[in-house]
């Protein structure tokens, strides 16, 4: 049961550090050019917070590992194995695509400071270029999880 | 020094300006925002046009030089112009994270300063309190220490500077010596300085104002027909021996000489004006250009101290720039001469 929880604490975790990064960064431009320009508040937030999505898919997947776990009366090794590598596409995905978004939304966030009517078209769609990999990889954590049969 | 040594030029149009550091988030975007602010090159020219002095004033009325009611004098502008570079600097040092690297960026103050203070001292004129207040050692405490002879409150560099400066100047009694010397301390500095703080970007915009440097100083010799060779400053991407070679060549050999180099068109187009109208007018144009043209490549990054670093020196080139036609336009000269100075 042990690696199975731990696949479970590495689906929230890893995706929640990378969202947490990638907020940061992209929070921070998003700071510094609403010190000048706080009308443009609108326009940002959602460059800032489109890293925390990948948080939110590893706690879900996380979340689904254990309801998983707990549905098994006795856990074999295969199955615990099996829950552990559901947990990683979403993980690995989930952190390094977070900070990568994050950077992503920053450039954005910059754009936006000079050219606010690209702030959707650039700004956004840019940064929703890498959350498509984040969601690969919460779907292939999720169809990994479904495979996994209660005995 | 590796980096120093090496004169081979393996960039296109610009020399490197380093990656993202994350810790800039925050100043990055502010200045981005500023950068929205700046006067573009069509006000700039506005003002050059303008019908009088109150017709520029109101060209500016809507931006951070307004005098906000009417001038009295000029120097209320100037006034105004040197709170504007106040600020621009306090912010500017707000903004770093790296003290190192404004330390750095003001040495340029300290040496202009001693510059000053040494030429006065050796044509036996008063040493004067007017010195720049931005530099690492305050102004108040030149004209103290150069009284007093006594120079262990400046920074190493300042100290080796001013010995070499001073002992250039009595090996042949002619001022240029100190200049020399000093220009060659400051690129040493610099270049030594970027190096051990690891600053791409300022390494290679220190290699470039070298390089810019060397191509002035040689159309100068060559334009006054002097034959010294040992004036060139080492550390440019430029070779010297490409520059002493320039020496012997006429000036139709020039270009074809910086053809390799990214410095082509700054020499074919200043020694092309140089020749028929006799003015190092285009050259300095242009070597301006080049190096604003580097300073805009800070663009590119997302956040680190390229952006910032090259907003102060691209604002101070406005303030500057701004009081230049301010004055033109008070002293009611031809808007025809002032555009020539802006290089249109």
């Amino acid at each position: 049961m042990g690696i199975a929880l731990l696949g479970a604490a590495l689906a929230a975790f890893m995706a929640g550090i990378g969202s947490a990064v990638g907020i940061g960064i992209a929070g921070r431009s998003a700071t510094g050019v609403l010190s000048e320009k706080p009308e443009r508040y609108g326009q940002l937030f959602l460059q800032v917070v489109l890293p925390g999505t990948q948080g939110f898919y590893g706690f879900v997947i996380a979340f689904l590992a254990m309801g998983k776990i707990y549905s098994f009366t006795t856990l074999d090794i295969s199955n615990a194995l099996a829950i552990f590598a559901s947990c990683l596409p979403v993980a690995f995905a989930g952190m390094l695509s977070a900070i990568h978004q994050g950077k992503t939304c920053a450039a954005g966030i910059l754009m936006t400071a000079k050219r606010p009517e690209m702030a959707v078209k650039a700004g956004v769609l840019y940064a929703a270029m890498v959350e498509v990999y984040a969601v690969l990889g919460f779907l292939i954590s999720l169809l990994i999880q479904m495979k996994i049969e209660a005995a | 020094m590796a980096t120093v040594q090496q004169a081979v030029i393996d960039f296109h149009r610009y020399p490197p300006i380093g990656t993202d550091d994350w810790r800039y988030g925050f100043a990055t975007g502010k200045i981005r925002c500023l950068e929205t602010t700046m006067l573009s090159r069509a006000t700039l020219l506005d003002l050059a046009n303008a019908e009088s002095f109150s017709a520029a004033m109101d060209l500016l009325s809507s931006t951070e030089y307004s005098a906000g009611g009417a001038v009295e004098s000029f120097a209320q502008i100037e006034e105004l112009l040197l709170q504007r570079r106040h600020e621009l600097r306090t912010l500017f040092i707000a903004l770093m994270q790296d003290p190192e690297l404004v330390e750095l960026l003001r040495a340029r103050h300290d040496f202009a300063n001693m510059r000053l203070a040494i030429r006065r001292v050796v044509t036996d004129r008063p040493i004067g309190l007017d010195y720049s207040d931005f530099g690492s050692v305050p102004a108040e405490e030149f004209e103290e220490a150069f009284e007093q002879e006594n120079y262990s409150r400046f920074p190493m560099y300042l100290q080796e500077a001013i010995e070499e400066a001073v002992l250039a100047y009595y090996e042949n009694k002619d001022i240029r010596s100190v200049d020399y010397a000093i220009d060659r301390c400051e690129a040493k500095y610099r270049i030594r300085t970027s190096e051990e703080l690891g600053s791409v970007f300022l390494l290679s915009f220190y290699r470039v104002r070298i390089d810019l440097t060397n191509i002035r100083t040689l159309l100068r010799l060559k334009a006054a027909e002097r034959d010294e060779r040992d004036l060139f400053l080492p550390g440019g991407f430029v070779e010297i021996e490409r520059l002493v070679h320039g020496l012997d060549l006429g000036y139709e050999g020039l270009a074809p000489l910086f053809f390799a180099t990214p410095y082509y068109e700054v020499v074919e187009g200043g020694v092309a004006y140089f020749t028929t109208e006799q003015s190092f007018l285009r050259l300095e144009r242009l070597c301006e250009e080049y190096l604003f043209g580097f300073l805009r490549t800070t663009r590119s990054i997302t956040a680190g101290p390229q952006p910032i670093i090259a907003y102060l020196l691209l604002k101070e080139n406005e303030i500057r720039m701004v009081r230049m036609l301010l004055s033109a336009k008070n002293n009611g000269m031809d808007a025809k001469l002032i555009l020539d100075r802006l290089g249109e």
